[in-house]
């Protein structure tokens, strides 16, 4: 059962032309020339109940359009929205009461207040009864250590502890369907990891489903299964992480440490890239050998000591595919 | 719309706890809201006993017009601080608009609860204070449909300008910054009524008569209330236009939720 439904959605922005120069100043004045940017440019997909989906793309992708039209902030140019069986624009204060949506870069809790009465405010403002808010507010906070800093008003938090906060914000009301934009933006990797397990916890057991936007592959690593690419408005790729690794990951590693010295150490279906003081690395690829039939040629010739196989990191691929355009063929 | 009601207290009061949490700022800019009233009519009140009067008012009647704008200004600056058109601009800019947009609650009410700037109550008990005087010194001949109509009056003040500063924070979705044209309208308008329309040309008092009809909510009524010689040329319904004002609110309401539909296809 799909939750999220999206047909050749388009949204279109008008730009207006700025001409430069004083007679440019004069002509902006009297004439309205507009170019027309394709922000989200035809996308289609469904987001099946319980999923946890990574949306990534580079700045300007058409990520953040994306999400406002989800969100019901946005109206649509053309196509058709349905999450959780509204039309999100249209029926704002229906649709919003289902969902919950944190925003890394700006919080929804009141600056000058204590946590827990911004908190409270919400209970007020989504209409959770009180045993289902008590529940759920000891459930999110001890889960995301929230006790010491229940008390602190918004404005002395951490960057960490504000995160922690209006995750837990945003899913007091039973939401079936969260939005998580940059939720690990600028934290540090253990207040990163925290969030992640939380995430990876509400999705699992409470089988509330996940957008999630990152910019941080690990995020990604960590806790999707599938992922989205957009790219110029278009959507360019939706699969299996794994999937997107294996076509268009670099090279796989193979570090050797040989036992004794050898003066020659290459083997075929692999290129030997470094060799000093008895440790050899070789690059290989998936599809012409895998890495048990490459340690199985070189044991059988070599006397080896210890060895690691290197994966090359999600990071990479990601950044190559948006660079080299990878994808821009096979949309 | 209880529910609304109810959140909207609870907003208020948020509001006005975030205000207290800094007391000293609170107590000083109260204060200063207030002085600055005091300031502005003490020398209005000094030139106007120095020449006895302007055509024809004395300054116990030009304090009625002052008092009467002052007070209701006040309370509206106070309860509709959120669609200040600066304040609510910067909700657009920095994206805590889409905040509010985000709650499942009635999106007016919300913005009138993101902002309550209590501090306006300085300039509230000024203003008070400058009606009552002038209430005391004018030996008002008080009928039953005076008294009644009086704070008919004062609450149409509030609502039109409440109306103005909604028809501003609306014009924002498209400037994103407040534009200037909306203080002469929001200010400038409270600030012409603060004296008889008598003294102004004939363009700026057909600017307020019919562009901007704010004549209707304050200097008819007040010659009304005093029984000034000017009420026998105006026409007779004049002094009893002001709750027409609250159709203009309408209106306003009206274009905001336009706003608000334009917002959303466009963004910023």
């Amino acid at each position: 059962m799909s939750i999220i439904t999206v047909r050749n959605l388009r949204k279109e922005f008008k730009v207006s032309k700025h001409h430069r120069g004083m007679m440019g100043t004069l002509r902006n004045l009297t004439t309205r020339e507009f170019t027309l940017v394709k922000a989200v440019d035809n996308i289609d997909f469904t987001i099946a109940r319980g999923e946890l989906v990574g949306y990534l793309g580079p700045n300007g992708a058409g990520k953040s359009t994306t999400i406002k039209m989800l969100t019901g902030l946005l109206t649509p140019t053309g196509g058709e929205v349905v999450v959780n069986g509204r039309v999100p624009h249209q029926q704002r204060q229906l649709y919003v009461q289902r969902i919950g949506a944190v925003f890394g870069q700006r919080t929804t809790l009141w600056w000058d207040l204590p946590v827990i009465e911004s908190l409270e405010l919400l209970r007020h403002i989504y209409r959770v009864p009180p045993d289902r808010y008590r529940q759920n507010l000891h459930e999110f906070t001890s889960l995301l250590e929230m006790e010491s800093f229940l008390n602190t008003p918004v404005r002395s938090l951490s960057l960490g502890q504000r995160m922690r906060a209006d995750i837990c914000a945003a899913l007091l009301h039973d939401p079936d369907l969260l939005f998580l934009d940059e939720p690990t933006i600028g934290l540090d990797v253990v207040a990163k990891e925290r969030i992640r397990e939380f995430v990876r916890h509400i999705n699992s057991a409470r089988g509330v489903t996940i957008l999630l936007t990152t910019h941080d592959m690990a995020d990604v690593e960590r806790l999707c299964s599938r992922v989205m690419i957009i790219d110029h408005g278009r959507l360019l790729y939706d699969g299996r992480l794994q999937t997107l690794q294996d076509r268009f990951g670099g090279k796989r590693e193979l570090v050797v440490d040989f036992a004794e010295p050898y003066p020659e150490v290459t083997v075929p279906g692999a290129t030997l890239t470094h060799y000093h003081d008895l440790r050899a690395t070789y690059e290989f690829e998936r599809q012409t050998i895998s890495a048990s039939e490459l340690i199985g040629l070189l044991s059988t010739q070599y006397r080896i000591r210890d060895l690691s196989v290197r994966e090359p990191d999600i990071e990479g691929t990601i950044r190559r595919i948006y660079q080299e355009g990878l994808l821009t063929g096979d949309a | 719309m209880w529910h609304t009601l109810l959140l909207y207290r609870r907003l208020m009061s948020v509001q006005m706890r975030s205000q207290m949490q800094y007391r000293t700022a609170f107590v000083l800019e109260t204060l200063s809201t207030a002085v600055i009233v005091a300031v502005e009519f003490g020398s209005v009140a000094l030139v106007l006993n120095r020449f006895g009067g302007i055509q024809g008012w004395t300054l116990a009647e030009v304090a009625f017009l002052y008092g009467m704008s002052e007070t209701a200004f006040g309370f509206m600056d106070m309860i509709f601080a959120g669609f200040d058109p600066p304040v609510f601009g910067q909700h657009v800019r920095r994206g805590t608009f889409d905040q509010l947009l985000l709650r499942p609650v009635n999106i007016t009410a919300q913005v009138m609860g993101s902002e309550f700037t209590l501090r306006r109550l300085g300039k509230i008990a000024l203003g008070v204070a400058i009606f009552a005087f002038a209430v005391q010194a004018n030996q008002i001949i008080w009928t039953p449909l005076k008294l009644a109509y009086l704070p008919i009056v004062m609450f149409s003040l509030f609502l039109f300008f409440g109306g103005l500063f909604i028809i501003g924070a609306t014009i924002t979705f498209w400037t994103v910054d407040s534009i200037e044209v909306m203080n002469i309208l929001t200010y400038g308008s409270s600030f012409t009524i603060d004296y008889p329309m008598t003294i102004y040309p004939d363009w700026i008092r057909r600017f307020f008569t019919f562009v901007v009809p704010v004549i209707f909510l304050s200097y008819y009524p007040a010659l009304y209330f005093l029984d000034r010689p000017e009420l026998a040329e105006a026409p007779p319904f004049a002094p009893f236009l002001s709750p027409v004002v609250g159709i203009g609110l309408l209106l306003a309401l009206r274009f905001w939720h336009f706003g608000i539909r334009r917002y959303q296809s466009t963004g910023t």
